[in-house]
């Protein structure tokens, strides 16, 4: 019958149409899942912000309520801590010596000159207009005035009415993957989207002033520094992009008081607001780095990696009967090869110590973490922007190859640690902020060249004849 | 009355106008309806001529076998399968709970200039707030926070922090308690709090409370000023895409310990009189199970930010006075541009709710406007059509009159607003969900409603969302208007001699 073949054209029609449709619809968003890295701008200020070891223990000095073991105590952070002379610090308390009360408009100054001078040349560079934005998320800790900082972007540099702006704050030195998160989410659900995240960290408001050593370490080592980047998941702009994001894993063990507690932003006993960093600190981040590990190896491994894991782990588990007291991190991660999956290691350089640890975990050698230390070296910690300035080392030091794969883990209050693992796209050579002393790394030494004349403080008992100690340090 | 017409003056022509304009509204929105249902009395009634025997004759002729009505079934399947996975996951929101202020922390209006003249010795300044307080349609049961009743106020970190805790924690508490659900089920966390921000953050201080899973995303959102708590329900949304089957929780609250202004600026004095401690906590969810008992669904949420005009982007100003002492200074006209941004918000909302009928007059105006006459006034489409309730951010009393007018809207209308500034005050990213739950509580939500939540906000930012009611919510609702729901709605005297 007519009305029989009909019903037939038109069900093979629909079916056909819905397959194809089917089809777009599963291409299409398999094309749309990248995040693709455009560009990224590291922050280097001018040379009137540096601070050096000998005006950093000046401005130690100016706060009269130390005394000498105080003084002692922080002088040797500072010659100890793998920093250089040619750190920064903001021009408020670098020139100004209003580290005590810091004005709003010399906070500003500070967010200010770093935003804008990275944004600025971040569309130089991508040849992006600030009009094709479409996502803006700026991170940065300790200062959030209002209107927010995000408004103040799109302030000065116009951009759309409905630009989706998120001021992230408080997330601490692990913000940059945060941030990559929430950008990367909103990835998923749109099309052909451009996103722009400033990171950066405060200083000028965040200046200790008192006596509480677990506070004064904050001053020694956080030093000025950011970055601003660019996003994508513009299939047309991958030949331009420089790394392609692969996974991203975030653990969070704030439920554990310890750990919550470990790095807080409080009062001291006189009242002065600083940034505590207790004892605990160290446990707490081989807590959180272990867990994150754990679910980071299954999407970085290789598969035969994975497979030589779990045999590893059950002929432990057969064969070893008696109970051996080893810290967590130390047998989840020697028992795997994470080198074999990763190239490239960008560590937060939250401190000396840090680094080492975090390398002797993954089984790294003095290539793998040399960026880290160097980073920590010529910028100090610069909290959630360190891995950018790491990468750039990688990037100047010409260690970045196409398909290459690079692992960024950082840490930060809460307790967090977070870690994500790009993949690059073609050959990178950007010199960026190290073109002009990337030549002159690795040094022959990284001892601080005031050792001599602070050297004194390491030892015991003293003899203070002859040593130039101001009038008001109590002895 | 009319309002886009102006070729027809006269008024005894006004009424005859307003029978058409209802007649012309049922039939352009129930365009499909009027086209479908004269067809099928057609069909209806050829069927019965045919009369039973012929039917079945007819359906005996079609020669159906086994492979052809199985191929028509799988296509069928098939076609609805493809429209609903490519459909977005919709987002429930299955409950919400609000902060119920103690009765130790209220100040009546006697509290407060008794702690102004103490606490400011500027007697230009304590007549000034006595003026604010006044006009600002406040009532006597607004509450601030424990550290703020000290003399002189004490805003120290530790005090702001036990603020966040007891505003925070009763919030989230409640809402667990009235969903049931368990911490650990929990997958996403939105904190927004404008004013206050800690390392860590209170996002960090929530997940160390209930002790949330490792794996829990959480954001925490600052500095966003009042709108934020639509800006983080959009974060909420855009999250609950990308995951399925996952639990979101959204905290919006505004920290009032560290930002009471103790100087003598009058602009800045103006938010000591109008904010107020809140805070609202919300559970959003994509799971199909949540759907049964979820309250309402996300419809939309749009969001304008007119930063890039450096008029809107000073109007809401943190920044230190001649003394030195920080606060926020709010500009002159913050009104009109509050009413600029409405406006932009609005064109962009308008066709995405309006129906049918007010988009095609608003269409037909602009054609008119651009070919035949421009002098024509413009059309502003009658959102009264496309919401039934209106939830505008308590901002102040200028800011609920400069809506109602722009909008034109009843007093009805804005009676959630206007209550929840006298009962509660300004408080920030929250009074949004305090005005929802006036109006559940009053027992006029029903199923099919449609609630517009209107928030604006330093930067400036103006959002709203659109929610449609699931299930009707029966009365009396557990919430922070339980207790004094009876004595709603007041009536609001312009100005309050004190």
């Amino acid at each position: 019958m007519l009305l029989m073949e009909l019903l037939v054209i038109i069900s093979t029609i629909l079916l056909l149409y819905s397959l194809l449709s089917f089809v777009w619809k599963a291409f299409d968003r398999w094309r749309n899942q990248n995040c693709y890295l455009l560009e990224y701008i590291c922050y280097k200020p001018s040379d009137d912000h540096k601070l050096p070891t000998d005006l950093c223990s000046e401005i130690v000095i100016r706060n009269t309520r130390l005394s000498l073991s105080d003084y002692k105590f922080l002088l040797k952070v500072v010659v100890n801590s793998g920093i250089s002379e040619d750190t920064y610090g903001p021009r408020c308390i670098v020139q100004g010596a209003r580290e005590e009360c810091p004005t709003l408009d010399d906070c500003f100054e500070e967010v200010n000159d770093c935003m804008f001078t990275t944004l600025d040349e971040l569309f130089h560079c991508t040849g992006v207009s600030p009009a094709a934005v479409d996502v803006l998320v700026v991170n940065i800790s300790m200062f959030a005035p209002s209107p927010s900082l995000t408004s103040r972007v799109v302030n000065r540099y116009k951009m759309r009415e409905d630009v989706k702006t998120f001021n992230l704050s408080g997330m601490g030195c692990s913000a940059s993957p945060v941030a990559i998160d929430l950008v990367n989410n909103i990835f998923k659900s749109r099309k052909r989207t451009l996103a722009v995240v400033v990171t950066s960290e405060s200083i000028a408001p965040n200046w200790y002033s008192g006596t509480d050593r677990s506070m004064m370490l904050g001053n020694c080592l956080f030093r000025s520094g950011g970055c601003s980047f660019m996003l994508t998941n513009d299939p047309s702009l991958k030949h331009r992009a420089k790394m392609n994001l692969k996974c991203l894993v975030r653990t969070h063990i704030g439920a554990d008081d310890d750990a919550y507690n470990c790095a807080m932003q409080k009062e001291d006993d006189d009242g002065r607001v600083g940034f505590h960093l207790s004892k605990n600190l160290p446990k707490a981040a081989v807590r959180a780095f272990s867990k994150n590990l754990q679910r980071l190896a299954p999407k970085v491994l290789p598969v035969g990696e994975q497979a030589l894991y779990a045999l590893r782990t059950l002929r432990h588990r057969l064969w070893t009967s008696k109970v051996v007291k080893v810290d967590a991190k130390s047998t989840a991660a020697a028992r795997v090869n994470f080198k074999s999956g990763v190239d490239h290691f960008c560590l937060h350089t939250g401190g000396a110590a840090v680094i080492e640890a975090v390398g002797k975990a993954l089984g790294l050698t003095k290539y793998d973490v040399e960026p880290a230390r160097m980073t920590l070296h010529r910028w100090g910690n610069t909290s959630a922007s360190s891995l950018w300035y790491v990468l750039g080392y990688m990037e100047a030091k010409k260690r970045l190859r196409k398909k290459d794969r690079v692992l960024m883990i950082s840490f930060g209050g809460g307790f967090k640690c977070n870690s994500c693992l790009w993949e690059v796209l073609r050959d990178l050579q950007d010199g960026g902020v190290w073109e002009d002393c990337v030549q002159d790394y690795p040094p022959q030494t990284l001892v601080n060249p005031f050792m001599d004349k602070f050297g004194w403080i390491n030892e015991e008992n003293i003899n203070t004849e002859g040593r130039n100690i101001p009038s008001h340090i109590n002895i | 009355m009319p309002r886009s017409t102006t070729s027809l003056p006269e008024f005894s022509t006004s009424v005859k106008l307003k029978y058409v304009k209802l007649g012309y509204q049922y039939l352009v929105n129930n365009f499909l309806a009027f086209l479908l249902v004269p067809v099928m009395i057609s069909v209806a009634l050829e069927l019965i001529r045919l009369g039973p025997e012929e039917i079945l004759g007819l359906w005996n002729s079609l020669h159906l076998d086994l492979i052809q009505i199985m191929c028509s079934v799988f296509v069928i399947v098939f076609v609805a399968t493809v429209y609903f996975m490519s459909r977005p996951r919709p987002v429930y929101l299955v409950d919400y709970a609000c902060f119920k202020p103690p009765l130790t922390c209220r100040v009546p209006f006697s509290t407060f200039m008794e702690h102004s003249r103490i606490n400011n010795k500027d007697e230009k300044s304590v007549r000034f707030q006595m003026r604010i307080l006044e006009r600002s349609g406040l009532g006597e049961e607004t509450c601030l926070p424990p550290a703020i009743h000290y003399i002189p106020p004490t805003p120290t970190m530790e005090t702001s922090r036990a603020e966040a805790q007891l505003v925070i924690f009763s919030a989230i508490d409640e809402l667990l308690k009235k969903t049931g659900l368990k911490p650990k089920d929990i997958d996403i966390l939105v904190v927004n709090c404008s004013l206050f921000s800690p390392t860590p953050s209170l996002s960090a201080m929530i997940i160390n409370k209930y002790k949330l899973r490792s794996n829990v995303r959480s954001f925490n959102l600052s500095g966003m000023g009042c709108s934020a708590g639509l800006i983080s329900i959009d974060l909420a949304r855009d999250l609950l895409q990308v995951h399925p089957r996952s639990n979101a929780i959204v905290v919006s609250t505004e920290i009032i310990t560290p930002n009471y202004y103790q100087g003598k600026e009058r602009a800045m004095l103006l938010p000591n009189c109008l904010f107020r401690m809140g805070a609202a906590a919300i559970l959003l969810s994509n799971r199909r199970r949540e759907a049964r008992r979820a309250k309402y669904r996300l419809v939309r949420v749009v969001r304008t930010h007119k930063g890039a005009d450096d008029r809107a982007y000073r109007c809401v100003y943190e920044e230190e006075d001649s003394e030195g002492i920080s606060g926020i200074n709010l500009s002159k006209d913050l009104m009109a541009i509050a009413g600029e941004a409405l406006k932009s918000n609005i064109t962009t909302i308008g066709p995405l709710v309006l129906p049918m009928s007010e988009q095609l007059l608003f269409f037909l105006s602009l054609v008119g406007r651009k070919l035949i006459n421009p002098k024509w006034k413009p059309y502003i489409p009658d959102f009264k059509q496309a919401f039934e309730h209106f939830c505008i951010h308590a901002g102040g009393r200028a800011v609920i009159d400069e809506l109602q007018k722009n909008l034109d809207l009843s007093p009805q209308h804005v009676e959630a607003s206007r209550m929840t500034l006298h009962r509660f005050g300004n408080t920030s990213s929250s009074s949004l969900w305090y005005e929802l739950n006036y109006i559940e509580s009053k027992g006029r939500m029903r199923r099919g409603d449609r609630v517009w939540q209107i928030g604006f906000g330093s930067g400036f930012k103006c959002n709203s969302a659109v929610w449609k009611c699931l299930r009707t919510v029966k009365t009396p609702v557990e919430g922070p208007w339980s207790d004094c729901i009876d004595r709603y709605p007041v009536d609001i005297p312009e100005v309050v001699k004190l």
